[in-house]
């Protein structure tokens, strides 16, 4: 009987793992075929993977476009993960009354669709472009600045801050540090693991932005990697080999992201669910 | 200045910056946007129509369906990948399985892949001739292929299926993580009391899970309600408009066809009026005061 | 509080330093350098089609103004409909291009919501030069808005070795109307066991073939009127859809890929579709001398039905922002006034215009060795100068994705076509404003 049920539960994840991976084999199968091949619904890896790699390179700004989708991601993680720390942290550690009633406001925030606002937003960049160019339309600064922060993530640093000792918030008073430097330097370093978590989650959002971007990013060299896929998509004739490498190469970053601080990533998850 | 006042200006400080870019990039657009909603016309050439856009909602058939599909992806996936979730992290909590961190990885691994990668993988799997469709037909529990794409009903599933495919694993994370919290001699004590499994699973992992599935299926209905990169990319909201969503009708209103963004701003706020109900609504069923 | 102030700004500098670099330059402006240089941008989708189109006008231009720089940008054609509508929607003009390619299907919409944004290139071309049909989408209030670029004309495509084992030939099917078509893709199911057709349930176009075909349209002259209850033209394309689903002779599609895949591995042996599909057919190599290209079937019972329609043509536009009249003058040397350009276009790309003198030139008699030696641009240059002009109007997307298509499915289901039509009208009327 036991081991009928543990036979039954690896039999269940073996087919949920199955399900969850098989759409990535069929993807790595593909970039190493022709497109004929792909359209034809061949299952088998093929020998044209350097072919395919040859043809992205020749035909595909893809070094450019994984430029700006890093120079994009990076940044906006490392200021969001600023911002929503610092404003989570606060909520928390100064707890009052009124933060709590703002705290509340900007969760409706998460509740905003995006297409809702795309336009006024699209306007506001329109007029600021006028008289700050650098952040106006066109600019990596104005596919950054509107996605970095985000009520979600504020929502999930004061969950954790729900966890850090408050104990060590007075020990660092009485060493006689800044509010800020017990900030930076006791609860940045202890709460590692939930920046892990926030990072991966605030990376591959970002890695993946597709209608921001598309909307207020307009020459072809600012075009970051899901605006390249969804054009190389659109052709009467495409080539779907050189596709599929293309979504190969670009699902790469996250994957390593999330493999690397996967560890991180749980733990850190742990802390803000308590 | 006392300590209790400055201490209370320090914690402004810290959040000031927040408040402000959700403010801008936020409140503000939806204040444009509000005021857009009372004006209709095409483009550039708006006039004020007062009420008549929000009157137009009622009589617009395609709002209604656009609503309808919404409340039916809401109702049916979110419970489904909630439970898949939740499943599969008692699962993977126990101590003694083997292979954890693969099958922990495999299963999260479609929250990785960005929406217009496996938006046209999904595509090409559910196509009328597509491996999906191939694998039924070999192992008989189909005779003709299933129109995953072009059937109005196999389409609503469809975009169930893609949903889940790739949002189960990223909920499951949060149980994963809450079910380390939960101290295990609970389990051992009701183990010892004859407790079985199912039992184990209904009067304790459940209830001490309560604040996680509040918070995910909060999360899950607000992703629910503003859906649209999966449905755009994969069937585009149709056949006809079968699996159009309200975030992809707004889209169209604006985007697609002739431009009438005052209606589409109308429509927004139909969906944000929405939202907060369902909100609302899922705090009172979960009965929980936090 | 100073360090945090600090760290803002550090963060800040940061931000602008990563991107400043590249912020120089934007897509409209047209800089005139020190050297009289004038530059223009120009967006299209198709880098086999259109845009290999755009890249010999621009080589073609050389010779007329070696001064002007011409820069082609590739986006696709849903992102281009969307950033237009964004950026002549918010009143910024930045970012936008000089000249863009627009479907005709959508040319009204965009000219009648954002009528300050375009520029008339009226003066710059002799609109009696072009196919009268595409006068129609490309103008606005008495002045020409649009370039007028691939004719978008339709013809049948059929498999000749498949026809003959069914005991047809191309000769019996130059006059032929859509009972006639449907019974010999049955005789050729029959003899093959290969489908006749391919469909995809969501996209009509076969339908908007039809109707055009009879000089009729979804909308009515004024562009914003439903045409649905009532128009028997509509009607009879409604019923002759249905006898192509009972007939069993179509296979359905979901995808662009699926289709053309469904040709190149001979699994299907016509289609019916513009000009611009040929490429995709001529891919499968091993199919050469297969293939015959045949009139348009038209309507059985409806006397203005002709062998001639169209199917998503485009034309350029010229936006109303700085380097306008550089842009409008590039489009009328090249594709508004160069009949030797177009032999080109024909012969490397394949794409054929709608502008009549080009049809004299040597490029439009070539044989085509793909489709067995026939005359297959001179055929379709024929068929091109017969289209009947229609008004797309405001709404043919709108009417056809979000009403047409979900009555089509209830009809295919048993429900009464009047009463098809009438709901559909009622939807539309509701819903178009």
């Amino acid at each position: 009987m036991n081991k009928l049920k543990r036979a039954l539960i690896y039999l269940f994840l073996s087919v949920a793992a199955f399900i969850s991976i098989a759409p990535f084999l069929w993807m790595i199968v593909s970039s190493t075929n022709r497109s004929v091949d792909v359209t034809q619904g061949k299952l088998l890896p093929g020998p044209y993977l350097g072919e395919n790699l040859t043809k992205v390179m020749d035909n595909v700004d893809l070094v450019p476009a994984l430029l700006n989708s890093a120079k994009i991601s990076i940044t906006t993680t490392l200021l969001s993960l600023l911002i929503a720390s610092l404003a989570g942290y606060g909520f928390e550690v100064f707890r009052s009354k009124a933060k709590d009633r703002v705290f509340g406001i900007l969760l409706l925030s998460m509740m905003i669709p995006f297409a809702a606002i795309m336009v006024p937003l699209f306007r506001m960049f329109g007029s600021i472009s006028q008289w700050l160019p650098f952040i106006g339309i066109d600019t990596i600064t104005s596919a950054i600045l509107p996605t970095v922060t985000t009520a979600f993530l504020i929502f999930f640093f004061r969950q954790s801050t729900k966890m850090f000792p408050k104990d060590m918030l007075e020990a660092g008073r009485i060493d006689g540090l800044s509010e800020l430097g017990i900030y930076f330097r006791i609860f940045v370093p202890t709460m590692k693991t939930s920046y892990a978590a926030a990072a991966i989650i605030t990376f591959m959002s970002s890695w993946n932005n597709y209608l921001w971007p598309l909307v207020v990013l307009q020459s072809p060299e600012k075009r970051t990697i899901p605006l390249l896929i969804s054009n190389l998509g659109s052709s009467y004739s495409p080539d779907y080999g050189l596709i599929m490498t293309v979504i190969l190469i670009a699902t790469l970053p996250t994957a390593i992201v999330f493999f690397v601080m996967q560890k991180h990533f749980v733990a850190g998850m742990t802390g803000s669910v308590k | 200045m006392n300590l209790r006042a400055r201490n209370n200006l320090i914690g402004w400080s810290f959040i000031v910056i927040a408040v402000i870019m959700i403010c801008l990039f936020y409140f503000y657009p939806m204040i444009q946007a509000l005021i857009l909603s009372f004006q209709s016309g095409t483009g550039t050439n708006l006039t004020f129509v007062g009420f008549g856009n929000y009157q137009r909602l009622f009589s617009d058939t395609t709002f209604l369906t656009t609503l309808g599909n919404t409340f039916l992806f809401l109702i049916i996936q979110v419970p489904i990948m909630i439970l898949l979730a939740i499943f599969i992290s008692v699962l993977l909590n126990d101590k003694n399985l083997k292979l954890k961190g693969f099958f922990r990885t495999a299963i999260f691994l479609p929250a990785v892949t960005s929406l217009v990668a496996y938006s046209v993988i999904f595509k090409y799997l559910f196509g009328p001739e597509g491996l999906v469709n191939l694998f039924l037909l070999k192992l008989n529990f189909i005779s003709d292929p299933i129109q995953w794409l072009s059937d109005p009903l196999w389409a609503k599933v469809t975009i169930i299926i893609a949903i889940t495919w790739r949002w189960t694993g990223y909920n499951m994370i949060f149980y994963l993580s809450a079910l380390q919290n939960i101290d295990n001699s609970i389990y051992e004590a009701a183990r010892i009391d004859g407790a079985s499994s199912f039992r184990q699973f209904t009067n304790i992992t459940i209830p001490l899970l309560k604040p996680i599935i509040l918070f995910t299926s909060i999360t899950s209905t607000i992703g629910t309600l503003q859906l649209f990169d999966e449905v755009m990319n994969i069937t585009k909201g149709g056949p006809g408009n079968s699996t159009m969503t309200m975030s992809q009708y707004i889209y169209n209103l604006s985007f697609r066809y002739t431009p009438d963004f005052g209606y589409a701003a109308t429509v927004s706020y139909a969906i944000v009026i929405l939202i907060v109900i369902f909100s609302v609504l899922q705090f009172k069923l979960a009965g929980d005061k936090k | 509080m100073k360090k945090m102030l600090a760290l803002l700004l550090a963060s800040m500098v940061l931000l602008s330093a990563c991107s400043s670099a590249a912020t120089n330059k934007t897509g409209n402006e047209s800089e005139t350098n020190g050297d009289g240089k004038e530059k223009i941008t120009i967006w299209a989708w198709d880098p086999k089609f259109n845009i290999a189109a755009l890249n010999i006008a621009k080589d073609a231009y050389k010779a007329e103004n070696p001064n002007l720089t011409v820069d082609i940008i590739e986006n696709a054609q849903n992102d281009i409909v969307q950033k237009l509508n964004t950026g002549m929607s918010s009143g910024t003009t930045k970012g936008l291009p000089n000249i863009v390619l627009i479907e005709d299907y959508r040319a009204q919409s965009f000219l009648q919501a954002y009528p300050d944004s375009f520029f008339p290139v009226t003066d710059y071309i002799q609109t009696s030069e072009f196919a009268d049909y595409k006068l129609g989408p490309t103008s606005f209030e008495g002045k020409n808005y649009g370039v007028p670029f691939d004719s978008g004309v339709t013809g049948l495509y059929v498999r000749t070795d498949y026809l003959e084992q069914a005991g047809y030939t191309p000769a019996d099917m130059q006059d032929i109307n859509w009972d006639q078509f449907i019974e010999i893709g049955k005789k050729v199911k029959e003899a093959t066991g290969k489908d006749w057709l391919t469909m995809d349930p969501t996209d009509l176009g076969i339908l908007r073939i039809m109707i055009q075909s009879a000089g009729s349209w979804y909308l009515k002259e004024d562009g914003r009127t439903a045409n649905l209850q009532d128009n028997p033209v509509l009607k009879e394309a409604f019923e002759t859809y249905k006898k192509i689903v009972d007939a069993n002779i179509a296979r359905t599609h979901s995808d662009w890929s699926q289709m053309v895949a469904n040709f190149n591995n001979g699994s299907t042996a016509a289609v019916v579709s513009g000009n611009w599909f040929t490429p995709s057919i001529m891919a499968a190599t091993d199919q050469a001398g297969k293939w015959a290209i045949v009139p348009l079937p038209k309507l059985t019972n409806n006397a203005n039905s002709i062998h001639a329609s169209s199917l998503g043509g485009s034309s350029w536009y010229v936006l109303n922002v700085p380097g306008k009249e550089a842009a409008a003058e590039f489009l009328g040397k090249t594709f508004g006034a160069n009949a030797d350009m177009y032999q080109k276009l024909v012969a490397d790309v394949g794409a054929i215009g709608s502008f009549k003198p080009a049809a004299e030139g040597e490029g439009y008699k070539a044989p085509n060795e793909f489709f067995g030696g026939q005359h297959i641009v001179s055929d379709f240059a024929k068929w091109t100068a017969e289209i009947p002009k229609v008004n797309y109007g405001l709404h043919t997307y709108a009417i056809e994705d979000t009403i047409l298509v979900v009555e089509m499915q209830n009809y295919l289901n048993g429900k009464n076509i009047d009463q098809v039509l009438s709901d559909a009208q009622k939807q539309a009327d509701a819903q178009i404003k």
